[in-house]
């Protein structure tokens, strides 16, 4: 007889991860990277450039004419302006994509309270014109932290991502790298950086592309301990 | 690069857009004759000067109407769909 064990959530970058030496931690049923074997220093590279994968967490969507009014009617901040983040209480991210969409980031330093509320509370009739867009399988997910990052990005993307255009939780749905991508303007243990989101197929390629470009910043991967997400 | 303005996210990469072709009146899925329909699949209207088109921003799947001029391929002015067919307000602003 099969004996089914639940499997925890993994990166489509774990191989990956792994053959750079991480080191693994659970955040809640995701299966993370701690560190690479040198913390401090990915601490400091956290300030300057670093990238850290945070596919495996938590994250999910709504979409339609109603998707808005029902994320709000369920205690949802959700300001009136599209392309533009809000942030919740329990320290996950809306990013209003559109009038009618809407993309959530789980928070990267503890459990994804409401978004898991939110899809519990969801079905077709409560919840009609607003349909769940499922991200977490859809998307890779990563963030870039550090000072670097805008003139990093600055190689791959045509949108201007330093702070006088690009400011704290701002949104830009653009081309990185000739990908198509969601950059969300950010803040995670303090450090300031962009989240990018992606089709999960690309992010092989996404991460190769990010360790080329960030060789001349001094950039580095770093594990969600660099960016306080794992305490 | 050349740039366009893209209805739902500003200024892009004239690279992020695909053209969609130009804006006709279908005919009636009904009453079209069959003239009306290789009209209107077929044939191309190949106006010198300003002509209203569709294009669409690829990262966001994001459809709307620009108003170009196929001479000097200036891009005049671009619009969300529903600016022109007063469509609900789903529709005109859906990614």
């Amino acid at each position: 007889m099969i004996k089914l064990v639940p499997l925890p959530r993994r990166s489509p970058l774990h191989r990956r991860l792994d053959g750079l030496g991480a080191e693994w931690s659970f955040q809640g049923d995701a299966e993370v990277a701690r560190h690479f074997g040198d913390p401090e220093g990915e601490r400091t590279a956290a300030g300057r450039l670093a990238l850290v994968d945070l596919s495996a967490l938590p994250r999910g969507g709504y979409k339609g004419p109603a998707a808005i009014g029902w994320l709000a009617g369920l205690g949802a901040l959700i300001g009136p302006e599209h392309n533009r983040a809000y942030p919740q209480a329990d320290g996950s991210l809306i990013a209003k994509l559109a009038p009618t969409e809407a993309f959530i980031l789980g928070p990267a330093d503890g459990p994804a309270d409401l978004l898991a509320a939110w899809e519990g509370a969801w079905n077709a009739e409560a919840a009609d014109g607003a349909w769940p867009m499922p991200r977490r399988d859809s998307h890779c997910w990563f963030f870039l932290a550090g000072e670097a990052a805008p003139a990093m990005f600055a190689k791959l993307c045509a949108v201007d991502l330093r702070e006088r255009a690009f400011p704290l939780h701002a949104v830009a749905q653009t081309s990185v790298a000739r990908t198509n991508a969601i950059l969300v303007s950010g803040e995670i243990g303090g450090h300031r950086g962009a989240h990018l989101l992606a089709d999960s197929a690309s992010a092989d390629y996404l991460f190769g592309v990010f360790l080329d470009a960030m060789d001349e910043f001094d950039g580095r991967p770093a594990g969600l301990a660099a960016i306080g997400a794992l305490g | 690069m050349k740039l366009m303005h893209c209805p739902l996210n500003g200024p892009r990469n004239i690279s992020e857009f695909q053209y969609g072709g130009v804006v006709k009146t279908m005919p009636d899925p009904v009453a079209g004759s069959d003239d009306a329909w290789r009209d209107y699949i077929v044939y191309e209207p190949n106006v010198a000067g300003p002509v209203l088109e569709w294009w669409c921003h690829l990262p966001t799947s994001y459809w709307f109407i620009a108003e170009r001029d196929t001479v000097s391929d200036r891009i005049i002015r671009t619009m969300p769909a529903a600016e022109m067919f007063g469509a609900t307000p789903a529709a005109g602003d859906e990614t």
